[in-house]
Protein backbone atom coordinates (compact mmCIF):
# COMPACT_ATOMS: atom_id res chain seq x y z
CA UNK A 1 0.00 0.00 0.00
CA UNK A 2 1.15 3.48 -0.85
CA UNK A 3 3.43 5.39 1.53
CA UNK A 4 5.45 8.78 0.55
CA UNK A 5 7.50 10.92 3.10
CA UNK A 6 9.11 13.99 2.32
CA UNK A 7 11.61 16.44 4.63
CA UNK A 8 12.06 19.69 4.02
CA UNK A 9 14.00 22.19 6.40
CA UNK A 10 13.21 25.81 6.78
CA UNK A 11 14.66 28.09 9.26
CA UNK A 12 15.89 25.55 11.72
CA UNK A 13 12.20 23.71 11.75
CA UNK A 14 11.96 20.33 10.00
CA UNK A 15 8.95 19.77 8.45
CA UNK A 16 8.08 15.77 7.71
CA UNK A 17 4.96 15.16 5.42
CA UNK A 18 3.62 11.70 5.66
CA UNK A 19 1.27 10.39 3.33
CA UNK A 20 -0.50 6.72 3.56
CA UNK A 21 -0.04 4.05 5.53
CA UNK A 22 2.76 3.99 8.34
CA UNK A 23 3.24 0.26 9.19
CA UNK A 24 5.95 -2.25 9.76
CA UNK A 25 6.43 -2.41 6.13
CA UNK A 26 7.17 1.66 5.66
CA UNK A 27 8.91 2.34 8.71
CA UNK A 28 12.10 2.10 8.07
CA UNK A 29 11.53 5.36 5.14
CA UNK A 30 10.56 7.21 8.00
CA UNK A 31 12.67 6.51 10.95
CA UNK A 32 15.41 6.89 7.95
CA UNK A 33 13.94 10.73 6.86
CA UNK A 34 13.66 11.35 11.28
CA UNK A 35 17.42 10.54 11.41
CA UNK A 36 17.95 13.11 8.32
CA UNK A 37 16.13 15.55 9.74
CA UNK A 38 17.68 15.15 13.33
CA UNK A 39 21.15 15.82 11.83
CA UNK A 40 20.12 18.83 9.90
CA UNK A 41 20.19 20.33 13.71
CA UNK A 42 16.41 21.58 13.57
CA UNK A 43 15.44 23.36 16.69
CA UNK A 44 11.45 21.84 16.22
CA UNK A 45 10.08 19.12 14.03
CA UNK A 46 6.32 19.22 12.60
CA UNK A 47 5.27 16.04 11.12
CA UNK A 48 2.25 17.00 8.76
CA UNK A 49 -0.35 13.83 9.11
CA UNK A 50 -2.93 15.44 7.14
CA UNK A 51 -2.95 12.24 4.85
CA UNK A 52 -1.76 9.77 7.00
CA UNK A 53 -4.16 7.35 6.39
CA UNK A 54 -2.98 4.22 8.84
CA UNK A 55 -0.25 4.29 12.05
CA UNK A 56 0.94 1.36 13.55
CA UNK A 57 3.19 0.69 16.45
CA UNK A 58 5.94 0.72 13.81
CA UNK A 59 5.27 3.82 13.03
CA UNK A 60 5.17 5.18 16.47
CA UNK A 61 8.40 3.28 17.34
CA UNK A 62 10.04 5.91 15.01
CA UNK A 63 8.27 8.82 16.76
CA UNK A 64 10.10 7.59 19.84
CA UNK A 65 13.04 7.22 17.59
CA UNK A 66 12.51 10.69 16.26
CA UNK A 67 12.47 11.83 20.48
CA UNK A 68 15.47 9.79 21.51
CA UNK A 69 17.53 11.37 18.77
CA UNK A 70 16.12 15.28 18.74
CA UNK A 71 16.36 15.47 22.72
CA UNK A 72 14.13 16.99 25.01
CA UNK A 73 14.41 20.35 23.83
CA UNK A 74 13.39 20.05 20.47
CA UNK A 75 9.12 20.32 20.07
CA UNK A 76 7.92 17.34 18.04
CA UNK A 77 4.90 18.39 16.84
CA UNK A 78 2.03 15.96 14.86
CA UNK A 79 -0.18 18.23 12.97
CA UNK A 80 -3.31 17.53 11.55
CA UNK A 81 -3.92 13.77 12.50
CA UNK A 82 -7.24 12.03 11.55
CA UNK A 83 -9.33 10.89 14.53
CA UNK A 84 -7.95 7.08 14.26
CA UNK A 85 -5.00 7.89 13.53
CA UNK A 86 -4.38 10.46 16.82
CA UNK A 87 -6.55 7.65 18.73
CA UNK A 88 -3.30 5.80 18.52
CA UNK A 89 -0.73 8.20 19.71
CA UNK A 90 -2.86 8.97 22.66
CA UNK A 91 -3.47 5.84 23.01
CA UNK A 92 0.07 5.09 23.31
CA UNK A 93 0.45 7.65 25.43
CA UNK A 94 2.54 9.41 23.15
CA UNK A 95 0.62 12.89 23.03
CA UNK A 96 1.91 13.40 26.86
CA UNK A 97 5.71 14.37 25.27
CA UNK A 98 4.56 15.07 21.51
CA UNK A 99 2.27 17.73 20.87
CA UNK A 100 -1.20 16.64 18.59
CA UNK A 101 -2.27 19.97 17.01
CA UNK A 102 -5.28 20.40 14.96
CA UNK A 103 -6.36 16.84 15.68
CA UNK B 1 4.91 -3.55 33.95
CA UNK B 2 2.89 -6.43 32.72
CA UNK B 3 -0.80 -5.46 31.49
CA UNK B 4 -3.20 -7.08 33.80
CA UNK B 5 -5.69 -8.34 31.03
CA UNK B 6 -7.86 -9.75 33.65
CA UNK B 7 -8.37 -5.78 34.44
CA UNK B 8 -9.89 -4.95 30.47
CA UNK B 9 -13.56 -3.82 31.55
CA UNK B 10 -15.85 -5.12 29.13
CA UNK B 11 -14.38 -8.12 27.87
CA UNK B 12 -14.43 -12.07 28.02
CA UNK B 13 -11.50 -13.05 30.52
CA UNK B 14 -11.87 -9.69 33.01
CA UNK B 15 -12.35 -12.51 35.84
CA UNK B 16 -8.73 -12.98 34.77
CA UNK B 17 -9.03 -16.37 33.29
CA UNK B 18 -7.93 -17.58 29.58
CA UNK B 19 -9.86 -15.81 27.09
CA UNK B 20 -10.25 -18.47 24.37
CA UNK B 21 -12.22 -18.35 21.11
CA UNK B 22 -14.93 -19.83 22.63
CA UNK B 23 -15.52 -16.99 24.75
CA UNK B 24 -15.77 -14.67 21.97
CA UNK B 25 -17.59 -16.36 18.90
CA UNK B 26 -20.35 -17.73 20.48
CA UNK B 27 -20.77 -20.80 17.72
CA UNK B 28 -17.88 -22.27 16.79
CA UNK B 29 -17.39 -20.83 13.60
CA UNK B 30 -16.79 -23.01 10.19
CA UNK B 31 -13.47 -22.32 8.51
CA UNK B 32 -15.16 -19.56 6.32
CA UNK B 33 -14.44 -19.73 2.55
CA UNK B 34 -12.85 -16.39 2.77
CA UNK B 35 -9.65 -17.70 3.60
CA UNK B 36 -5.86 -16.04 3.25
CA UNK B 37 -2.52 -18.32 3.71
CA UNK B 38 0.09 -16.26 3.34
CA UNK B 39 4.09 -16.69 4.47
CA UNK B 40 5.30 -15.02 7.64
CA UNK B 41 6.94 -12.16 6.38
CA UNK B 42 6.25 -8.22 6.85
CA UNK B 43 6.40 -7.66 3.25
CA UNK B 44 3.40 -9.50 2.73
CA UNK B 45 1.08 -8.75 5.42
CA UNK B 46 -1.02 -5.75 3.59
CA UNK B 47 -2.50 -8.85 2.66
CA UNK B 48 -4.05 -9.52 5.65
CA UNK B 49 -4.99 -5.34 5.79
CA UNK B 50 -6.65 -6.16 2.12
CA UNK B 51 -8.80 -9.07 3.42
CA UNK B 52 -9.55 -7.33 6.77
CA UNK B 53 -11.05 -4.40 4.97
CA UNK B 54 -12.95 -6.16 2.47
CA UNK B 55 -14.36 -8.12 5.39
CA UNK B 56 -14.76 -5.57 7.62
CA UNK B 57 -16.79 -3.78 3.93
CA UNK B 58 -18.81 -6.65 3.60
CA UNK B 59 -19.96 -6.44 7.73
CA UNK B 60 -21.16 -2.80 6.99
CA UNK B 61 -18.82 -1.72 9.82
CA UNK B 62 -18.14 1.63 10.49
CA UNK B 63 -14.89 3.33 9.71
CA UNK B 64 -13.42 3.77 13.29
CA UNK B 65 -14.25 0.41 14.33
CA UNK B 66 -13.00 -0.90 10.79
CA UNK B 67 -9.95 1.01 11.53
CA UNK B 68 -9.62 -0.58 14.48
CA UNK B 69 -10.47 -4.25 13.11
CA UNK B 70 -7.70 -3.41 10.55
CA UNK B 71 -5.44 -1.77 13.08
CA UNK B 72 -5.49 -5.45 15.32
CA UNK B 73 -5.14 -7.68 12.28
CA UNK B 74 -2.10 -5.85 11.35
CA UNK B 75 -0.45 -5.57 14.76
CA UNK B 76 -1.37 -9.60 15.62
CA UNK B 77 0.03 -10.67 12.24
CA UNK B 78 3.16 -8.52 13.12
CA UNK B 79 3.49 -10.12 16.30
CA UNK B 80 3.44 -13.84 14.41
CA UNK B 81 6.21 -12.90 12.34
CA UNK B 82 8.52 -11.25 14.82
CA UNK B 83 8.10 -12.77 17.71
CA UNK B 84 6.39 -16.12 16.68
CA UNK B 85 8.58 -17.14 14.06
CA UNK B 86 11.29 -14.79 15.02
CA UNK B 87 12.86 -14.90 11.31
CA UNK B 88 12.48 -18.77 10.75
CA UNK B 89 10.05 -19.11 7.45
CA UNK B 90 6.65 -20.52 8.01
CA UNK B 91 3.17 -19.90 7.03
CA UNK B 92 0.38 -17.84 8.50
CA UNK B 93 -3.54 -18.76 7.92
CA UNK B 94 -6.00 -15.63 8.17
CA UNK B 95 -9.79 -16.59 8.07
CA UNK B 96 -12.58 -14.71 8.93
CA UNK B 97 -16.59 -14.00 9.10
CA UNK B 98 -19.48 -12.44 9.75
CA UNK B 99 -22.26 -12.75 12.31
CA UNK B 100 -25.19 -11.08 13.16
CA UNK B 101 -23.73 -9.52 15.85
CA UNK B 102 -19.62 -9.05 15.28
CA UNK B 103 -16.92 -9.74 12.59
CA UNK B 104 -14.16 -12.13 13.83
CA UNK B 105 -10.95 -12.49 12.11
CA UNK B 106 -9.07 -15.46 12.96
CA UNK B 107 -4.82 -16.02 12.77
CA UNK B 108 -3.46 -19.95 12.60
CA UNK B 109 0.39 -20.70 12.87
CA UNK B 110 2.74 -23.13 13.31
CA UNK B 111 5.22 -21.09 15.29
CA UNK B 112 6.32 -22.34 18.94
CA UNK B 113 3.47 -22.39 21.25
CA UNK B 114 2.86 -18.45 22.08
CA UNK B 115 0.28 -16.17 23.35
CA UNK B 116 0.74 -12.76 22.13
CA UNK B 117 -0.97 -11.23 25.16
CA UNK B 118 1.84 -12.42 27.23
CA UNK B 119 4.31 -9.58 25.77
CA UNK B 120 1.62 -6.94 26.08
CA UNK B 121 2.77 -4.10 27.98
CA UNK B 122 0.65 -0.91 28.55
CA UNK B 123 2.62 2.44 28.04
CA UNK B 124 4.61 3.12 31.07
CA UNK B 125 2.96 6.86 31.06
CA UNK B 126 5.50 8.22 33.90
CA UNK B 127 8.66 7.60 32.23
CA UNK B 128 9.63 10.07 29.69
CA UNK B 129 8.67 8.80 25.90
CA UNK B 130 12.83 8.78 24.79
CA UNK B 131 13.05 6.21 27.63
CA UNK B 132 10.74 3.86 27.38
CA UNK B 133 10.25 0.40 26.77
CA UNK B 134 7.94 0.30 23.71
CA UNK B 135 8.00 -3.76 23.49
CA UNK B 136 4.74 -5.22 23.54
CA UNK B 137 2.84 -1.52 22.48
CA UNK B 138 1.75 -3.36 19.10
CA UNK B 139 -0.66 -6.18 21.07
CA UNK B 140 -1.35 -3.79 23.39
CA UNK B 141 -3.04 -1.72 20.48
CA UNK B 142 -4.80 -4.79 19.26
CA UNK B 143 -5.94 -5.73 22.43
CA UNK B 144 -7.36 -2.46 23.08
CA UNK B 145 -9.34 -2.04 19.35
CA UNK B 146 -10.96 -4.80 19.69
CA UNK B 147 -14.40 -6.25 21.48
CA UNK B 148 -12.32 -9.61 21.95
CA UNK B 149 -9.03 -10.72 21.27
CA UNK B 150 -8.73 -14.76 22.01
CA UNK B 151 -5.80 -17.13 22.15
CA UNK B 152 -5.66 -21.43 21.94
CA UNK B 153 -2.98 -23.46 21.17
CA UNK B 154 -5.19 -26.31 19.44
CA UNK B 155 -3.07 -29.37 18.12
CA UNK B 156 -0.05 -27.92 18.63
CA UNK B 157 -0.88 -24.55 16.90
CA UNK B 158 -1.43 -21.23 17.74
CA UNK B 159 -4.75 -19.85 17.33
CA UNK B 160 -5.58 -16.13 17.51
CA UNK B 161 -8.83 -14.48 17.17
CA UNK B 162 -10.38 -11.10 17.18
CA UNK B 163 -13.71 -9.69 17.40
CA UNK B 164 -15.63 -7.13 16.45
CA UNK B 165 -19.27 -5.99 17.74
CA UNK B 166 -20.69 -4.47 14.43
CA UNK B 167 -22.61 -1.99 16.37
CA UNK B 168 -19.34 -1.04 17.69
CA UNK B 169 -19.29 2.84 18.15
CA UNK B 170 -16.43 2.99 20.68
Amino acid sequence: MAFDVRLRVNERVATIELKGELDAGTAARFHETVDEAAATGAIELVIRAEQLSYLASAGLRALVFARQKMGDDVRIAVVGATEPVARTIKLAGFDHSIDLVDA
Amino acid sequence: MAFDIGAAADRPGRSGHTVTTADCVRLAPRRSPAALRIPAELAVLDQVADFVLRLGHRAGLESNALYRLRLAADELATNIVMHGYRGATGEIAVDGGIDPDQVWVRFEDDAPAFDPREGMRAPALDVPLAEREIGGLGVYLAFTSVDCFAYELVAGRNVSTLVMRRSATR
